[in-house]
C-alpha cells in the first residue's frame, strides 16, 4: 500500500498541507470462546482502511476511508485538508509545531513462534473445552467460560518528513472465568492475560490448572464473610498491582491529559508540569518505567504512529516523578523530545498519547516474605471494579477475592473486598515489592481514551506488593 | 450514506452467497464528524466513514460468525466462507432457537438532513461561540461537537428485512475556572436545536458561582442530582439488572425479586425504543421490533428485555434488544431508558433542602457489587452545598458508594420535566428528570 500512501500524501500537500502522515491498517481478529452455557462461539473479523492526518496553517485535520481507489483517496485528502482549515478558525497563536524528524525507513514484527491465527479453530475449541471441563469438576460451579483472542495488525505508515514504517503486530491471550451461585448470591473468579506474541503464550498460561483453582475459590467465596471495613495493610497480587499502575500512574503521566486535551471525557491529571523532577509520587521502592521495547509486552511495538522508534523512558525513579508520555506536538512545549507513545486504534482513528508497557520494576522481596512480614492486613487479587476522579487522585478498586493476614499467615477467605485512597499517599505507603521471579508483564486489553473512544492494548509489569494503612472495604 | 436500496441489495447478495445454510446479515454504516477543543482552541478534528457487515450462518443448531468492513464481492464471499468454516467446527447449541422470523416494525423518523449536512466550519463556529464566552471571562473552554449518520440494515433467510437511518448531534463543554469546572451538553437528532450560546451560559454559571470550594466531610446527605448525574446512576440498573440473561443466570436482583416492591412508590422505569423523546431506533440487530418494556412500575419489579435467544428460554417473544454483533453471550440490554417524571422542579428541591448537596455529574463510575447494584464514582464539574433552601457553597468533589436499589427507594422528589441525557461513558442515553434522594452515601473526598 506504499503507493497509495505516497499518493495521498502528495494530494494533501498539493491541497496545502504543510505536514501529513498516512496509515494503512489491516486488522484480523479471531475470538473463540467455550462455555458451559451453550456451544462454542467462534468468529473472525477483518477491518481494513486508511487514515490521513494533515497540518494546514498550523491546525489539524483527519479523514479516514476503507476505500483505496484513486477517487476515494482524493476525497479523503480533500476532506482532511478542509477540516484542518476549519480547525484553523480556532487555533492558538501560530498553531501546531512538530518536533523535527530525520527521514527513515524501517520494518518491525512482533517476535512470535506460533502464528495465533494459524492455529486451527477446532484445536482452540478443544483446548478451551479442556479448560472448562477442569472447572466443571468442582461441585457448585454454575457457569464457566474460557476464551482465546488472536490478533494481527498489518500497518504501513508514511509521513511527509520521510518516515516510512511497516509493522506486523501480533497479540495473543486467554482467559477463564467461573461463576458459583448459592444462598450467598453470586461469586465469580477469573484469570486473563494477553501478550505481544503467538499462541505459545496462550499455552504457557496453564488455564486448565487455573480453572480448577478458580472454581474452588468461587464456590468458597459464597460462604466467605464480607471484607470488613477499616484501615489495614493491603498486600496485592500482581494482576491488581498492574491495574493500580494503569489507573493511578499510566493515565496521569499522559501529557495530553496534563495539558487538558482530554478534559471533557477522560479527565486531566494531578501530575502538573511543576511536579516533574521533584514530586514525591511514591516511596523509594517505587520505580516505574514506560517501556515499549519490553519483550512480550502487550504495549510493545517497533514505532509509534508518528514514526518514532519505541523506547524505554524512566517515569518514577526511587519515588520521584521524572517524566511523561509525550508526542511530537507536546514534547517540544516542555523542551523535550517525543518518547514515542502516539498510537491510534485501527485506521479510522487519530493517534493519541497512549500507555505502552508501564512497569513497576521488581523489588527484592517474595510474596511469602511480604505476608510473613505483615502482622495484620488483607491479601487481595484480581480486579473487579475500578473508579478514579478526573485528576486520578481519589480511587476505589474492588477485587474478586481476599484473604485475611494475621501474624504473618494467610487466614480466612473474604468476599467483596475493596480498597480506596489517594494516589500519592497510596504509592508512598508502598514498602515492599516482590522480585523478578514473581514479576511479569500483565496484558491489559481494554484501555479506553479519546472521543470517539479508542480501546487499545497496553501492558503493565508488576509483582505482588504491600501498601501500609489503606482504607479497605467497599463502603470505606 | 449507503441508502436503503443499496444496503438491502448488499444484504441480499450476502444471503445469496450462503448456500446450504440459513443466515442473518447485519450492516451498520457510520459517518462520524467530530471536533474537539481545549484551552480555547481546536486540537482534534476528524471525519470517518466505516461500514461493518456481520454474517451469521446457521445449520441446525450450529452457528458461525464473521465480520468485514469491506463490501466488495470478494470481501463478502470471504465473510460468508469464514462464517461457514466457523460453523462447521463450533458444534451444536442445544438451546439455540433458530433465527427469528420477521415481525412488523414500527416507523421512526430519526433522520434530520441539517444534522447530516453539518460542515466542519459549522462545528468550528459553534465551538468559537463557547470559546469566546470563556475568553471573555478569562477562562478556558474544552469540549466536543460531533454529528453522526448511522444506518442499520438487517436481512435474514427467514424473511427479515429492516433498514433505518438516523442522525445524532452531541455538543458539550467544560469551562475551567482554575480547579473549578462547569459542564453543559446537548444531545439531539436535530443539530438546529443546539444553541452554543446557551451551552456556554449553563457551563459558565457552574464554573463561576461560589469560586471558593470548601471541604465537606464524607457522610450521608440529601442530594439533588442533575439529569447528567442521574444518567450514570440509572445506567447500572440497565447494564446489570434489566437484561434477561442476568435474570436467567441469577446474577441480578431481578431474578430473586420479580413482582416484589424493590424501590420507592414514585419509581417507574421503562425502555421504549420507539419514543421520539429518545434517540429511537425501531428494531434491534436481529431485525426484531423494539417493544416497550417496563422494568419497575410504582416501585415493583416487572420485567426485563429479551433477544431471541433469551426469549426462547423463557417462552416469550423477543423485545427487540439484541446486540447480535457482540455475540449471544453479551445478552440483551436496554437502550432507551426512561424514568417517570414527578411533580417537582429542581428549584423546589433546592428550596426544600435544609442541608444537602447538588451534584452536576459523575466521573468514571463503576460497580463493585453487581448483585446489589452497589456503584461508586466521584462528582465533577460542579458540586454544591445547599443550606436552608439555598445553594450556599461550592464543594470539593466527593466519592459516593451506594446501592442503586436502596438509593432509588429513597427518592424524595422528581422533576416534572425530563430530557435526553448521556452518561459519562457515553454508553447509555436515557430520558431523565432530575431527582432528590435522601441520605445519599458519600464515602470519600478529593482535593479539588
Amino acid at each position: 500500500m506504499l503507493t497509495e500512501l505516497n499518493r495521498i500524501l502528495g494530494l494533501a500537500q498539493k491541497l496545502g498541507a504543510e505536514y501529513a502522515d498516512a496509515r494503512y491498517v489491516s486488522i484480523t481478529q479471531q475470538p473463540v470462546s467455550v462455555s458451559t452455557d451453550g456451544a462454542p462461539q467462534l468468529s473472525v473479523s477483518k477491518s481494513v482502511g486508511l487514515g490521513l492526518r494533515v497540518l494546514v496553517d498550523g491546525a489539524w485535520g483527519f479523514s479516514a476511508t476503507p476505500y483505496l481507489d484513486p477517487r476515494s483517496l482524493e476525497k479523503t485528502a480533500d476532506e482532511a485538508v478542509k477540516i484542518a482549515y476549519a480547525s484553523a478558525l480556532c487555533k492558538k497563536g501560530d498553531g501546531v509545531s512538530l518536533e523535527p524528524l530525520n527521514p527513515k525507513r524501517a520494518r518491525w514484527h512482533t517476535p512470535c513462534k506460533v502464528d495465533p491465527l494459524g492455529v486451527k479453530p477446532e484445536d482452540k475449541i478443544e483446548f478451551l473445552t479442556d479448560v472448562i471441563e477442569s472447572a466443571k469438576k468442582v461441585p457448585g460451579v454454575f457457569r464457566a467460560t474460557a476464551s482465546i483472542m488472536s490478533y494481527r495488525e498489518e500497518k504501513e505508515f508514511m509521513s511527509t518528513d520521510g518516515r516510512q514504517v511497516e509493522q506486523t503486530i501480533v497479540h495473543s491471550g486467554g482467559s477463564v472465568s467461573v461463576m458459583a451461585r448459592g444462598d450467598g448470591g453470586v461469586q465469580s473468579r477469573s484469570f486473563a492475560d494477553y501478550a505481544g506474541g503467538g499462541f505459545e503464550f496462550v499455552e504457557s498460561l496453564d488455564l486448565k490448572t487455573k480453572a480448577e483453582t478458580l472454581a474452588g475459590e468461587a464456590v468458597s467465596l459464597l460462604k466467605a464473610p464480607a471484607c470488613p471495613q477499616g484501615v489495614t495493610d493491603v498486600v496485592m497480587g500482581g494482576s491488581m498491582v498492574a491495574l493500580q499502575i494503569h489507573e493511578s500512574c499510566g493515565h496521569p503521566i499522559e501529557l495530553d491529559r496534563v495539558v487538558g486535551q482530554e478534559a471533557t471525557f477522560a479527565g486531566t491529571s494531578f501530575l502538573t508540569p511543576d511536579k516533574k523532577g521533584s514530586f514525591r509520587y511514591g516511596s523509594p521502592c517505587v520505580n516505574i518505567v514506560a517501556d515499549a521495547t519490553a519483550p512480550g509486552g502487550l504495549g510493545s511495538f517497533g514505532y509509534d504512529d508518528e514514526g518514532i522508534e519505541a523506547r524505554r523512558a524512566e517515569i518514577v525513579r526511587e519515588g520521584i516523578f521524572t517524566d511523561y508520555l509525550t508526542s511530537r506536538e507536546l514534547a517540544p512545549l516542555f523542551d523535550q523530545e517525543s518518547n514515542g507513545t502516539m498510537r491510534a486504534v485501527g485506521w479510522e482513528n487519530i493517534p493519541l498519547i497512549r500507555m505502552t508497557n508501564i512497569n513497576l520494576e521488581p523489588g527484592d522481596w517474595t510474596l511469602d516474605e511480604i505476608i510473613k512480614d505483615t502482622k495484620e492486613g488483607i491479601f487481595v487479587d484480581t480486579p473487579k471494579s475500578w473508579s478514579l476522579d478526573d485528576k486520578r487522585l481519589n480511587f476505589h478498586f474492588g477485587q474478586e477475592i481476599a484473604y485475611e493476614i494475621k501474624d504473618g499467615s494467610l487466614g480466612r477467605m473474604l468476599k467483596n473486598p475493596a480498597y480506596t485512597g489517594m494516589t500519592p499517599e497510596f504509592w508512598n505507603s508502598c514498602d515492599a515489592v516482590a522480585g523478578e521471579d514473581e514479576w511479569r508483564i500483565w496484558g491489559t486489553p481494554g484501555c479506553a481514551k479519546g472521543e470517539p473512544v479508542q480501546v487499545i492494548n497496553v501492558g503493565h509489569g508488576a509483582a505482588p506488593a504491600r501498601f501500609r494503612k489503606v482504607k479497605a472495604g467497599v463502603g470505606a | 450514506m449507503i441508502g436503503k436500496d443499496d444496503a438491502l441489495k448488499v444484504l441480499e447478495k450476502v444471503l445469496s452467497f450462503c448456500k446450504n445454510s440459513e443466515a442473518s446479515v447485519t450492516l451498520t454504516a457510520s459517518d462520524l464528524s467530530l471536533t474537539r477543543y481545549y484551552d480555547n482552541h481546536i486540537h482534534q478534528n476528524l471525519r470517518r466513514h466505516n461500514e461493518t457487515l456481520t454474517v451469521r450462518v446457521v445449520k441446525g443448531k450450529s452457528t458461525g460468525i464473521a465480520t468485514t468492513n469491506l463490501l466488495d464481492d470478494g470481501s463478502l464471499r470471504w465473510a460468508v466462507q469464514s462464517a461457514q468454516e466457523n460453523m462447521e467446527v463450533s458444534g451444536e447449541e442445544e438451546d439455540f432457537p433458530g433465527l427469528p422470523k420477521p415481525e412488523p416494525i414500527g416507523a421512526v423518523n430519526g433522520y434530520v438532513p441539517a444534522t447530516a449536512n453539518l460542515k466542519p466550519r459549522d462545528r468550528a463556529e459553534a465551538c468559537a461561540v463557547v470559546i469566546g464566552a470563556a475568553k471573555a471571562k478569562g477562562l478556558q473552554a474544552s469540549g466536543t461537537y460531533s454529528s453522526v449518520v448511522t444506518e442499520l440494515a438487517v436481512a435474514s433467510s427467514t424473511g427479515v428485512r429492516a433498514y433505518n437511518v438516523s442522525t445524532e448531534a452531541f455538543f458539550r463543554t467544560i469551562i475551567q475556572n482554575g480547579d473549578n469546572t462547569g459542564y453543559a451538553d446537548r444531545l439531539t437528532r436535530d443539530v438546529r436545536e443546539i444553541d452554543a450560546g446557551s451551552v456556554a451560559e449553563e457551563a459558565l454559571a457552574r464554573a463561576t458561582m461560589y469560586p471558593e470550594a470548601i471541604d465537606l466531610p464524607p457522610g450521608r446527605y440529601d442530594t439533588i442530582f442533575e439529569e447528567y448525574a442521574l444518567a450514570d446512576l440509572i445506567r447500572f440498573l440497565g447494564m446489570l439488572a434489566f437484561g434477561a440473561d442476568a435474570k436467567q443466570q441469577g446474577r441480578s436482583f431481578m431474578a430473586r425479586r420479580m413482582g416484589e416492591k424493590v424501590m420507592g412508590d414514585n419509581v417507574t422505569i421503562w425502555d421504549d425504543g420507539l419514543d421520539p423523546a429518545s434517540l429511537a431506533v425501531p428494531f434491534d440487530e436481529e431485525g426484531m421490533p423494539k417493544k416497550k418494556v417496563v422494568f419497575i412500575e410504582d416501585g415493583v419489579a416487572k420485567g426485563v428485555v429479551y433477544d431471541s435467544r433469551t426469549a426462547a428460554k423463557d417462552g416469550v417473544k423477543s423485545t427487540g434488544h439484541a446486540a447480535a454483533r457482540r455475540g449471544a453471550r453479551f445478552g440483551p440490554r436496554p437502550s432507551h431508558m426512561f424514568l417517570k417524571p414527578g411533580d417537582s422542579t429542581r428549584d423546589q428541591m433546592v428550596r426544600s433542602t435544609k442541608r444537602g448537596l447538588l451534584v452536576t455529574r459523575f466521573h468514571y463510575t463503576h460497580c463493585p457489587e453487581p448483585m446489589n447494584v452497589v456503584a461508586t464514582g466521584t462528582t465533577r464539574d460542579g458540586t454544591f452545598l445547599i443550606e436552608d433552601g439555598r445553594i450556599a457553597a461550592r464543594v470539593k468533589n466527593l466519592r459516593f458508594t451506594e446501592s442503586m436499589i436502596e438509593a432509588f427507594s429513597r427518592i424524595e422528589a422528581i422533576s416534572k420535566t425530563a430530557r435526553i441525557t448521556r452518561d459519562w461513558w457515553s454508553t447509555f442515553d436515557s430520558v431523565l428528570p432530575c431527582v432528590k434522594i435522601q441520605d445519599f452515601s458519600f464515602t470519600g473526598s478529593t482535593m479539588f
